[in-house]
């Protein structure tokens, strides 16, 4: 029997789509049935220019499915060129167009030896997760649209690859973050998702001193694609920091791998700090007097929160971790280096993660635990039912989010740990209503 | 959607091992003996009715629905050929584009919705090209279709793999419904020991060699003026193979699951009625 999966927490591997809108001036083309990446593109932040939720696509049909929809996807392409001023279009295929086996590569090669930037990413739902996908439309953007040359390096430009576009709801935010924190040491962040970057930020890829992955595994293997074609080197640093401890840890690592001097790094951290500990200084009563917060968290997330989470909660707030739970289908290569770094942690504390992807077993797991007091469950939507039933203090933060609203925050750096401690005090202070 | 009177007959065999010619030879047969034939052409060739039509003039289901949509008259795509038979021919894609064997799943779902099986018939042959390579090529095997399957094979090896190959696919759609295996019907090549070997295959694969047709130059003949035998030479001793062919089915009622064997188990049988040694022959 078929194993069932009930509230995923990731999409087909179509929603790299999700990646292609995140970066300005990307047009998407889908040669893909209708509806599903419309369904892919659900939530908030969908309208504004070249919108989510509206995007060349071409429908196949059973017409399509039985005798090739290579014509409709190249009629479909030279209309997009013609009517839509992109910088760069982006052809997904979708499942069907793949089982059918139309060849979209070929499609696309005429537009390009016309000089139309378009390339094509291969990204049928039955091949992999969003989380795929999103390297996917990444490896083709590196290899069809970036010349493989010799690159002139530019000292202190750095690649940053960290957390996934639209799907991560604090994805904007935490990439701002990661930029602001890389320029308080001197380096120059070059991102491709969200507000002023798009196609100037991918041509400028080649020429980065390093790349920087800051995921437990999401973006690896881009990195390497990168350094087989450029030569770049890369930092893989996989816990995204919060708060002051891992905060002032990646810089250090980022710092020394950039051959920073070290003392103006150290300087960097020394002040961050103490403006950190400031705040937390002047709420330590409500920390360190507060009868009602948790001993024990769940994080219910991907891997990226459920190891950042946890790094924060255990090394800057002193909890002890239950079970944490990377659910967004990690492959199975990364998953005992992620096991390890769940064990990298102060106090000689040591936290288990399982890569559960079913959200009901994920719940009955988290509903049999002792949380020896309130749980502090940390998921998504889907976890407000479990939360409730075991009277935990509950925030959401992942996808499907449908409660709450997030434009541009994140809880990456100093500032990020600081605002994660007033979303979860904000729920914990209810409890005295 | 046919009616449980109708005899839904379905004819698989290696691509060029004469389904489409044992077809209609076979279907001219049943005519004679008073049957109702239609037959429809599962092939993106679109020449399994070309014998019975007297040419490949017919328009594909396919490409009919291409042209105009589905919103199709029967009477554009089902002809009739040869004393009354019904004729259609699937269609489906260009080589190399596109999904033939969803093109064969949407042309019978439109044949059923158009009413082409009419109670009048006795007899619906499929005539369905080379393997089951996919599940679109076992369309006329699911349930509420085609009951009765025959493989047509020959004394060379790969007809006899492919027939091995195809009775896996007839055994998976068996062991759900009602689909049976009806035999094994050698188009002789002529080869050493034909139809020894093709006794012993078919009683390996549970089931029996139905008929065996022998080879006989008069097939060409009467292909190239695009007619069965039976229409082009009434009175010869092949028009008459055909229908003792035609007879034997009509009176068949030996249906079996088939006991598809491994390859190593096939390549005994081979062996052992001398095919292989044949191999030796071809060395330079």
């Amino acid at each position: 029997m078929a194993k069932t999966l009930d509230q995923a927490r990731y999409k087909c591997a179509l929603g790299g789509i999700q990646t292609a809108q995140a970066i300005e001036g990307v047009l998407p083309i889908l040669h893909a049935g209708p509806g599903c990446a419309d369904k892919l593109a659900t939530g908030y932040g969908t309208s504004g220019h070249f919108a989510p939720r509206i995007f060349p696509c071409s429908n196949l049909s059973e017409t399509e499915i039985v005798f090739g929809g290579e014509k409709r996807l190249q009629e479909l392409i030279e209309n997009a060129v013609r009517v839509i001023d992109a910088d760069l279009y982006i052809v997904l295929t979708g499942c069907s167009a793949e089982i059918i086996g139309d060849d979209a590569e070929e499609v696309v090669n005429q537009f390009r030896a016309r000089g139309k930037p378009v390339i094509h990413a291969s990204t049928a739902g039955f091949k992999g997760s969003n989380y795929l996908g999103y390297e996917w439309i990444l490896e083709a953007i590196i290899s069809q649209y970036l010349e493989k040359t010799q690159p002139k390096t530019e000292t202190g430009l750095v690649n940053v690859f960290a957390s996934l576009p639209q799907h991560d709801p604090y994805w904007h935010g935490n990439y701002d973050a990661l930029e602001n924190l890389l320029q308080e040491i001197g380096l120059k962040a070059n991102i491709l998702f969200g507000y002023g970057r798009g196609v100037s930020s991918i041509e400028k890829i080649p020429h980065a001193q390093f790349n920087l992955v800051v995921n437990p595994w999401l973006g690896v293997d881009t990195a390497q694609i990168l350094q087989d074609r450029f030569g770049t080197p890369y930092l893989h640093y996989p816990n995204l920091p919060i708060g002051a401890f891992e905060t002032s840890r990646f810089l250090s690592a980022v710092g020394e791998f950039a051959e920073l001097p070290t003392a103006p790094v150290q300087a960097v951290i020394e002040e961050q700090e103490r403006r950190y500990y400031y705040f937390i200084e002047r709420f330590a009563d409500l920390f360190l007097e507060n009868r009602v917060m948790s001993k024990r968290f769940t994080v219910a997330s991907d891997a990226q929160y459920a190891l950042a989470i946890t790094k924060f909660l255990v090394n800057d707030m002193g909890l002890f971790p239950q079970k944490q739970f990377a659910m967004e289908n990690v492959p199975e290569k990364y998953q005992a280096d992620i096991e390890s770094s769940f064990n990298d942690l102060r106090y000689g504390v040591t936290a288990d993660v399982s890569f559960e992807t079913d959200g009901y077993l994920v719940h009955e797991e988290i509903k049999q635990s002792d949380y020896l007091g309130y749980p502090l469950l940390i998921g998504s939507a889907w976890e407000k039912k479990t939360a409730r039933e075991t009277k935990a203090h509950f925030l959401p933060i992942s996808w499907p989010l449908n409660e709450r609203l997030v434009m541009h925050s994140s809880y990456v750096g100093y500032d990020g740990g600081l605002k994660l401690l007033e979303d979860i005090y904000s729920v914990v202070l209810t409890r005295f209503n | 959607m046919g009616k449980s009177s109708i005899r839904q007959v379905a004819i698989y065999g290696k691509g060029g091992i004469g389904k489409s010619t044992t077809t209609q030879n076979l279907t001219a047969g049943l005519t004679e003996l008073g049957k109702k034939v239609m037959v429809v052409g599962c092939d993106p060739k679109a020449d399994s009715t070309r014998l019975l039509l007297g040419g490949l003039a017919q328009k594909t289901v396919l490409d009919t629905m291409r042209d105009v949509g589905g919103d199709i008259e029967l009477e554009k795509i089902l002809k009739t050929g040869y004393k009354g038979t019904k004729c259609v021919e699937s269609g489906g894609p260009e080589p190399g584009v596109g999904c033939a064997g969803r093109g064969i799943i949407t042309s019978i779902g439109l044949l059923e919705r158009l009413g082409a099986y009419t109670p009048d018939l006795d007899y619906v042959f499929y005539d369905v090209l080379g393997d089951v390579v996919c599940g679109g090529f076992a369309m006329p095997i699911r349930e509420g279709k085609a009951k009765e399957i025959y493989i047509v094979a020959s004394g060379e090896m790969m007809a006899l793999y492919a027939a091995n190959n195809i009775a896996k696919g007839v055994q998976r759609y068996a062991q759900k419904g009602g689909v049976r295996l009806g035999g094994i019907i050698c188009n002789s090549r002529n080869v050493d020991r034909e139809i020894e070997l093709l006794r012993a295959f078919s009683k390996e694969l549970g089931s029996h060699l139905i008929y065996f047709v022998p080879r006989d130059n008069i097939v060409q003949h009467a292909e190239i003026r695009r007619k069965t035998v039976i229409e082009f030479n009434p009175d010869s001793h092949q028009a008459q193979e055909y229908r003792n062919l035609a007879k034997t089915i009509q009176e068949n009622t030996d249906f079996v699951i088939p006991k598809p064997m491994t390859q190593e188990r096939l390549e005994e049988i081979l062996m052992e009625y001398g095919l292989m040694d044949l191999v030796e022959d071809y060395k330079i």
